[in-house]
């Protein structure tokens, strides 16, 4: 592990009862997004518990901006936001009351804390909204006043656990472009929790995967999905050119492109999509398959959990 | 325009000054909870319920204050005027129902929605959580154990009917303000205790009534009706910290067979008994998220 990390975790175990909820992680993160994924279950609250100092680990140690949270706790906490997955907003307090509060617990003065509660209202969107109660907010709302509350009081890292909870596909967009424009505009490194691979992968520039505990990846998203992109073909043989899949499959191998065969389908990764279409192009031309079908093929997250035994 | 007059351009932006650490943190959630209570900054309906108590606790001492203005006091007689002592008795039942209410308020709220977790994740930490609600049921019961005794004593002072000289309205002020903190701890520590137990405020609400009105029926029967001790009363948690008010007043209070000591140590056993059990059940509390 080398490079500036965040957070740092080695040997992390955490143990409730016979079940082992984390597994021995050793884990880096880095400034920016993370994206720390699983599916329900896999450790991810449990893991920002811990972080958060909530929980005490089994065993292992965290580092928490180059602090052990066993031994100043309350100082990182002063400077780590958090907007927790469940509902945990007051309904009949103003939101701009109740993020002000929160930066006041947090260790901001008074008149700080009134002026960017505003600020990270306005910033999130619910400028016009902020005087009303939140309990008449829509969950789009909530999930706004959430974040503004995580970052008013001028964290370096935030927490976000499943912030699109509850999200249409357009409030979703809306927050991780929020979430996207916290850590380039204002320097706020971001770890966010997420069951949904494809919101990870729009927003985050490092990914942290969990499995039952267990690390199942831990790296830059690009470095995880690769570079390479694909193609599906699925070809046709037709009467007087009886092996033409096969040669087709041939040409592809020769030309360094990587290819499986199932069936009728051909699965190509190549490094970039001009080769990949040129040369398939010219294959399929040479050797007189028909094409049924042609699809782009990404390595997604999906892929990476599909992978694990 | 005036020459000074500028636009500026606020927003979203960092901040490099001055955090106050878990001190703030604990003031800001004690100032906060105490608001709650007392329904500040909440809809009207949530400010009914502690205006009647603080209603109830008030308005005897602006009714004596005005008849002490009002009336010779060889015409209504000094008796018809309550003691400092008597006064907390005669406004029991307001001081009852603000328990029921304030400590229910305080906790049990931020368990049931989630704030809990929200504020460990500050600088705050359980121990540190604790004492900003134990300072804000607290002094938020002084409102009702403190707040009228010492009105009177202004008033009276005003009046010219107050304590004869400095030292004595001095030694006044004193009992004052011990019997006005030593009924509001123990009421505040054993509140905080069967508030901790349950998620749900109405049943904690109740719960910490029947915890008071219970203990004083079943040390009343065991004494009256079992011929027990009568060192038995020092379970009543109702009549304990009234008792104490008496005693710190210098009066022989309802149960004069109970030495002083016997009263002031079942106080304080009380409120560190009440104490404990919330400290224990918040360490034992799993708080994930």
């Amino acid at each position: 592990m080398q490079g500036v990390t965040v957070i740092t975790v080695r040997g992390l175990t955490m143990q409730f009862g016979a079940q082992r909820a984390l597994d021995n992680l050793d884990i880096a993160i880095p400034p920016g997004v993370t994206g720390l994924v699983g599916a329900n279950g896999a450790g991810k609250t449990t893991l920002m518990s811990i972080v958060l100092g909530l929980r005490e680990a089994t065993s292992g140690t965290v580092e928490v901006l180059g602090m052990d949270p066993k031994l100043l706790g309350s100082r990182i906490r002063a400077r780590v936001g958090y907007a927790p997955e469940r509902n945990v907003l007051p309904e009949d307090m103003k939101a701009v009351d109740f993020v002000k509060h929160l930066s006041e617990v947090r260790g901001l003065p008074r008149d700080e804390a009134r002026n960017r509660a505003s600020d990270s209202l306005w910033l999130v969107g619910l400028g016009e909204e902020r005087f009303r109660a939140i309990g008449t907010m829509s969950t789009g709302q909530r999930q706004r006043v959430k974040l503004a509350q995580a970052i008013a009081a001028d964290p370096k890292l935030v927490l976000l656990d499943e912030p699109t909870d509850g999200l249409d596909p357009m409030q979703r967009d809306q927050m991780l472009a929020l979430i996207r424009q916290i850590n380039d505009e204002f320097g706020i490194d971001v770890l966010l929790s997420s069951h949904l691979l494809e919101e990870v992968e729009r927003v985050c520039d490092h990914v942290v995967a969990l499995d039952a505990g267990q690390l199942v990846a831990d790296g830059p998203l690009a470095d995880l999905i690769g570079g390479n992109e694909g193609v599906e073909l699925e070809l046709v043989e037709i009467a007087d050119r009886p092996r033409s899949i096969d040669d087709v499959a041939d040409a592809l191998a020769a030309s360094g492109l990587d290819v499986e065969r199932d069936g009728a389908v051909l699965t190509v990764v190549g490094p970039d999509t001009d080769v990949l279409a040129d040369a398939t192009r010219d294959a399929v031309a040479e050797h007189g398959a028909r094409i049924r079908r042609l699809s782009s093929r990404k390595r997604t997250l999906e892929d990476l959990f599909m992978e694990q035994p | 325009m005036s020459d000074e007059a500028k636009i500026l351009d606020r927003g979203y932006r960092s901040y490099e000054g001055h955090r106050s650490g878990v001190g703030g943190a604990i003031r800001s959630v004690a100032w906060h909870s105490m608001r709650t209570v007392l329904g500040v900054g909440r809809p009207a309906r949530h400010k009914i319920f502690p205006a009647v108590s603080v209603i109830i606790a008030y308005l005897p001492a602006l009714v004596f204050v005005g008849i002490a203005a009002l009336l010779p006091v060889d015409l209504v007689g000094e008796e018809a005027l309550p003691s400092y002592a008597d006064y907390v008795g005669f406004i029991g039942i307001a001081i009852v129902l603000f328990c029921g209410l304030v400590a229910p308020e305080v906790l049990v709220r931020d368990r049931r929605d989630g704030m809990l977790g929200l504020y460990l994740s500050t600088p705050l930490q359980r121990d540190t959580y604790l004492v900003a609600k134990v300072a804000a049921v607290m002094t938020t019961l002084m409102i009702v154990t403190l707040g009228p005794p010492l009105l009177l004593l202004i008033a009276y002072t005003f009046e010219g009917s107050g304590p004869g000289g400095v030292g004595d309205w001095l030694v006044l002020f004193v009992r004052i303000v011990a019997s006005g903190v030593a009924i509001s701890a123990v009421f505040a520590a054993v509140s905080l205790a069967a508030s901790s137990l349950t998620d749900r405020r109405a049943f904690a609400s109740v719960g910490v009534i029947l915890v008071l009105l219970g203990s004083s029926a079943v040390a009343s029967a065991l004494v009256e009706a079992a011929e027990m001790s009568t060192n038995v009363r020092l379970f009543d948690l109702l009549a304990m910290p009234f008792e104490l008010v008496q005693r710190i007043y210098g009066e022989t209070g309802d149960f004069p067979e109970i030495e002083t000591t016997l009263v002031a140590g079942a106080n304080i056993g009380w409120a560190l008994f009440g104490t404990a059990v919330v400290w224990f059940r918040y360490r034992r509390l799993a708080v994930s998220r």
